[in-house]
């Protein structure tokens, strides 16, 4: 098989007292795009926007009306449109205690645990490019970015660490 | 001799902690606890600046950022901070402090012989000296001017200071720490209720900071110490809200260099008051100060005045500073402009030694570089020699952030002064913000818009009742407002611009009678102050000079910043290379690994030209085009535009988008087409490829690539709400590369042994999926080049490692990469349009592609791209250029005129790409000229103005190369 390269290749971690950032590839995502019942129908769950489902195994995540992404294997679909973005994402784990500040000092939502807590994601803007941020736990995150902006995004993260 | 003492005892500083600081180059002490202000005035530092205008000297005159003298630049070797507020700034160990507009020294002003030419400055001096003689005489003078005024420079190498910014929410914003903002959060403390407190001083407490009272001091303690431990409060100091936006959004500087953007669901301004100074001649002299000023740096400072003070005032609050001071062991004495005097005052006068002067004035002061004696007007006609002299002028509630929103003030007859206007129903404002003075009174207020604010937030909480503390009951706030009438003298009313009330007389009978007037044509209330102690005093001369009441005249338009904030700290971490996002393709790190040149297109950095063909672009681009040309070569083409249309509508969808038909493409192959924008003009083209019955593969152009997608949906979410598509961008998902050149076949035969890549099985405009090593691949037939041509697309984690095995399987043959220059100079030889045609300015017809749109159905843009305007034959349309004059060069962007006209003006048109071509061995364009192509074989000239260069040219069809199309169906 063609070997999978990271565009972040050479900054596989950043590690600070409170904070780890590192590059957690080997995902798989698919996007589903369909009527919202026939989604339902298909996948077997109906995600609410901002709260991340999870069912046998995948993430299921609203990211627009009638558009589910879903972090698993492929599901069989019908009646609705199987789009795969494994490729045009690149996923960035953060956990640690200053996880939120740093989160707070690079987009503009709130990242407290009220509002964004485990199980919880928001779709906002880090560096001006689209980001999605799910809370995997107290003080761990995926954010996924755009493949062709991840370094750019990652430099964004770690130079805003030195800051905390 | 000495004007300002330090006490032995008392204040707020930290004796065993001595500072170090230098000012003017002067080695100085001062104390943790001290600001730069007070530590300067314990050095008996009373001089610290020049005046913007006039040069006169400019000594400390407040104790907070109302300050508009003690400006001062901080930091060396350029990295220079200038207008820092000296009472504002706390000391620190070895800040460097230097006086602005005073050469060689504040004390002695190369510069203050401005002031023997004073009469001259009057208000629109500028305006009217430096217009003439001649029309442009103003842009002589200004460097000159710049160079004589001004506010302090800004060092030249930045700061080595890290600036930062970040994101916060609360449910209460309480702007202010003094007894309001306080109890506002003490009733808040422990409820569930997120709350932020933001104090601009390095302390929580405000005003109380300034008394002397010890049971008002010791609340202080208790209350902040309480806070402390409550997980709901957050206490900012050091932070300065300084503007106020839509949503409640509060923009706060912490400690300079910090942007916090706080989103507030509600806000408690308890912002406080400024001090108003008196207008009289010589208000500006060293040592004429606010009174609050002088009691802070005597019960917060410990830093008194040497022997004596004489306090101005209209208003009872001076005589807080009068008991102070008195109680310091200065000799104190108080003209008060009022007749009538409040008993209990008096009788405390008499039992402080404090001697009273009522319904008196202050005819002038004496002395040049500070205060020597002060002459008082009225009955007692006499001159008291004195170190300071503290004029109180009443109390301007600070309503800047309560009006950031378009709140106008409102003015209250009783205090004297502006108060905020009605606020949004999230926003309340406590204390002296709203003319409640008294402390206990502040207190209560506070207390009430805690719950005010629960309420509003529609919360269960409960706030809990503060604790008072046992000090006196308020005294009512008495002032009797007598705005000053001066015509003549330099009677300051705006400090930091030289503003006098002469100059407001002046503006007044020049017709300069409107507040918005009056401030441009005199300055007043401009500068790093913004007039927070000037403008009602120069609204009361000008309503008295109108003869209408304060409010009718009204007041300027609060905007922030509400204190000086640096450029670093808006900046923040926005710097170098995070100014922007850098995007990379798939194959970025290859390209640097094997000597690329980048060139910035877009966010997007491209692969322009690769070291094995030339160390110069002009070098590498002819070589990289002879490649492709005569052999083979593959190109990095992953930053297109690549859309996923899918859904049984998909078909029909794009039939519409384009104005080509799309609805009988069949299943594998593709199609170059092109769409419009609803008002008939070009927005882009580019291949779609039919995958299966439902679903499609959009490309567009590299520049366009958002602008389609966005648009699609548009089209989709607005339009179009009953068809069964959606769009997905693929841009960053597959990455991909063109790989061209009369042996691009065999390269292909090569690299993927298992497919028919045959002219039969892959015709032109095809298109096929297959899996390479488990990877899937889709391979189109397509030619930017007009070469053979193929481009190979595969998902972008692999797109390196295809692009590696396609360059190994066809190193033999001699294939190598090629980049933007070429690829775009070899479309030009083609005849393709792209970006720099596509400017979103040219119709179908301009672009010579009139003959693709069908007649059959209906597009985007149909009708009005046959607008009569639109299909006018004298519009600027595509034609070919040849070069004529071998020795020449053609230049992008050179205007186009006819062979017989004047070189002057836009021409006829313009040449949009140019490029040598291999193939001709000429230098050949595209361009845009009147009447296009029906001028074939017309000379026309091409003229570069900036560079004086003109050139013949030819009009040929812009296809310059192949135009059976043999090559690319080879």
């Amino acid at each position: 098989m063609l070997e999978a390269l990271s565009p972040i290749v050479g900054h596989a971690a950043h590690e600070a007292e409170g904070l780890a950032l590192r590059e957690a590839p080997g995902f798989t995502l698919i996007q589903y795009a369909g009527a919202d019942r026939a989604l339902a129908r298909e996948l077997g769950v109906e995600p609410e926007f901002g709260k991340v489902e999870k069912s046998e195994g995948r993430s299921f995540i609203r990211v627009a009306p009638h558009q589910v992404w879903v972090l698993g294997e492929q599901i069989e679909v019908r009646q609705c449109h199987a789009t795969p973005l494994s490729s045009g994402r690149s996923r960035f784990a953060l956990e640690g205690e200053k996880a939120r500040a740093l989160l707070a000092a690079c987009a503009a939502i709130d990242f407290s645990r009220s509002a964004l807590g485990t199980g919880a994601c928001a779709m906002t803007g880090i560096h001006h490019t689209p980001v999605l941020i799910q809370c995997t736990g107290p003080e761990s995150f995926h954010i996924y970015v755009m493949r062709s902006f991840a370094l750019s995004v990652w430099e964004t993260l770690v130079d805003a660490a030195q800051g905390l | 001799m000495s004007k300002f003492r330090r006490l032995e005892e008392g204040g707020r500083i930290d004796r065993a902690q001595s500072l170090n600081f230098r000012f003017n180059g002067s080695k100085l002490k001062g104390c943790a606890g001290d600001t730069l202000a007070s530590a300067l005035l314990a050095n008996n530092q009373t001089v610290v600046g020049r005046s913007f205008k006039y040069h006169r000297a400019r000594g400390i005159m407040g104790a907070g950022v109302e300050e508009p003298n003690a400006l001062f630049t901080t930091g060396r070797g350029g990295k220079e901070v200038p207008n820092t507020i000296g009472p504002a700034l706390e000391l620190a160990e070895g800040l460097d402090a230097r006086s602005q507009n005073a050469w060689p020294s504040p004390r002695f002003d190369f510069m203050g012989l401005n002031k023997l030419a004073a009469p001259l400055f009057g208000a629109g001096f500028y305006y009217k000296t430096f217009m003439g003689p001649a029309r442009k005489s103003w842009m002589f003078y200004e460097p000159f001017i710049r160079r004589a005024a001004g506010l302090g420079k800004t060092g030249t190498q930045g700061s080595d200071q890290r600036h930062d910014s970040r994101n916060t929410f609360a449910d209460v914003l309480i702007v202010g720490s003094g007894p309001a903002g306080l109890a506002a959060a003490l009733g808040l403390a422990g409820t569930s209720v997120s709350v932020t407190l933001a104090e601009q001083d390095f302390e929580l407490g405000g005003q109380i900071l300034s008394s002397r009272d010890e049971k008002l001091l010791a609340w202080r303690e208790r209350s902040v110490a309480a806070l402390e431990k409550f997980a709901n409060i957050r206490l900012l100091t050091h932070a300065t809200v300084q503007g106020i936006y839509d949503g409640n959004q509060a923009i706060i500087s912490v400690g300079g260099n910090v942007l916090e953007s706080l989103r507030a669901r509600t806000i408690i301004f308890a912002t406080g008051a400024v001090e108003r100074p008196l207008v009289f001649v010589g208000n500006d002299i060293p040592g004429v100060m606010l009174a609050s000023a002088i009691r802070t740096y005597a019960n917060r400072f410990a830093t008194v005045p040497n022997a004596r003070v004489v306090f101005a005032t209209n208003n009872d609050s001076a005589y807080d500073a009068a008991f102070d001071l008195a109680a310091c062991g200065i000799g104190v004495m108080v003209a008060d402009e009022r007749l009538a005097i409040a008993g209990d005052l008096l009788s405390k006068a008499a039992s402080h030694g404090v001697v009273v002067f009522s319904n008196t004035g202050i005819a002038g002061v004496k002395g040049k570089l500070g205060v020597e004696g002060v002459a008082l007007s009225g009955p007692h006609n006499i001159t008291i020699e004195c170190d300071a002299l503290g004029m109180s002028g009443g109390w301007s509630p600070l309503v800047h952030l309560t009006s950031h929103l378009g709140v106008k003030p409102v003015y209250g007859e009783e205090i004297a002064a502006f108060l905020p206007g009605a606020l949004p129903p999230s926003q309340f404002a406590a204390g002296a913000c709203v003319g409640t003075f008294g402390t206990l009174a502040a207190i209560a207020d506070g207390e009430a818009k805690a719950k005010a604010a629960v309420a509003a937030l529609s919360s269960s909480a409960r706030p809990a009742t503060v604790v008072r503390p046992e000090i006196a009951a308020d005294r009512s706030y008495a002032i009797t407002a007598t705005w000053p009438k001066l015509k003549s003298g330099l009677a300051f009313v705006d400090f930091q611009n030289d503003v006098t009330s002469k100059d407001i007389h002046q503006a007044h009978d020049e017709g300069y009678t409107n507040v918005e007037h009056l401030k441009r044509y005199t300055t007043l209330g401009m500068g790093t102050d913004q007039g927070k102690t000037s403008n009602i005093n120069a609204l009361a001369i000008m309503a008295g000079l109108r003869g209408v009441d304060i409010p009718k005249v009204g007041t300027t338009t609060f905007r922030p910043p509400y204190t000086p904030v640096t450029v670093g700290a808006i900046v923040g971490r926005n710097i170098g290379q995070h100014v922007r996002p850098t995007r990379r393709s798939p194959l970025h790190d290859w390209h640097e690994k094997n000597g690329v040149t980048f060139i910035e297109a877009g966010l997007w950095k491209r692969a322009w030209y690769y070291e094995w063909a030339g160390k110069t672009p002009q070098e590498a681009y002819i070589k990289e085009m002879e490649l492709v040309r005569h052999n083979v070569g593959l190109s990095d083409v992953s930053t297109l535009g690549k859309i996923d249309v899918h859904g049984k509508d998909a078909a029909e969808f794009l039939n519409r988008v384009y104005v080509n038909g799309f609805a009988k493409l069949p299943v594998g192959r593709a199609r170059y087409g092109v769409m419009l924008n609803d008002d008939g003009l070009v927005l882009d083209d580019g291949t779609t490829s039919r995958i299966s019955d439902t679903q499609f593969y959009l490309t567009t152009t590299t520049a366009q690539a958002g602008e389609v997608m966005s648009w699609l949906e548009f089209l989709l979410q607005c339009h179009w709400t009953d068809m069964d598509v959606h769009v997905t961008s693929l841009t960053d998902e597959w990455g991909s590369m063109a790989l061209s050149g009369p042996n691009a076949r065999k390269v292909l035969e090569l690299a993927f042994p298992n497919v028919d890549v045959s002219n039969a099985a892959l015709p032109y405009m095809a298109v096929m999926d297959f899996e390479f090593e488990q990877v899937p691949v889709r391979l189109m037939r397509l030619s930017f080049s007009g070469e053979l041509g193929y481009e190979i697309h595969c998902p972008a984690n692999f797109t390196q490692s295809l692009w590696e095995h396609a360059l190994k399987a066809g190193e033999p043959l001699g294939l190598k990469p090629y980049g933007l220059e070429a690829l775009a100079s070899m479309r030009i030889e083609k005849g393709h349009v792209a970006g720099l045609e596509l400017d979103h300015r040219n119709s179908l017809d301009d672009l010579g592609l009139g003959k693709m749109a069908s007649k059959k159905k209906s597009f985007v843009g149909e009708v009005l791209r046959e607008r009569e305007d639109m299909m006018a034959p004298e519009r600027w349309s595509l034609v070919g250029l040849e070069l004529l004059e071998p020795d020449k060069k053609l230049r992008g962007g050179a205007i186009l005129f006819a062979a017989n006209d004047e070189i002057k003006g836009h021409g006829c048109g313009y040449i949009t790409s140019v490029t040598w071509s291999t193939d001709l061995q000429i230098y050949i364009a595209l361009g845009l000229y009147q009447g296009g192509l029906a001028h074939e074989n017309e000379e026309i000239v091409a003229a570069f103005p900036l560079k004086n260069e003109q050139a013949r040219v030819r009009i040929v069809s812009p296809h310059f190369i192949d135009r059976q199309g043999t090559r690319l169906n080879a």
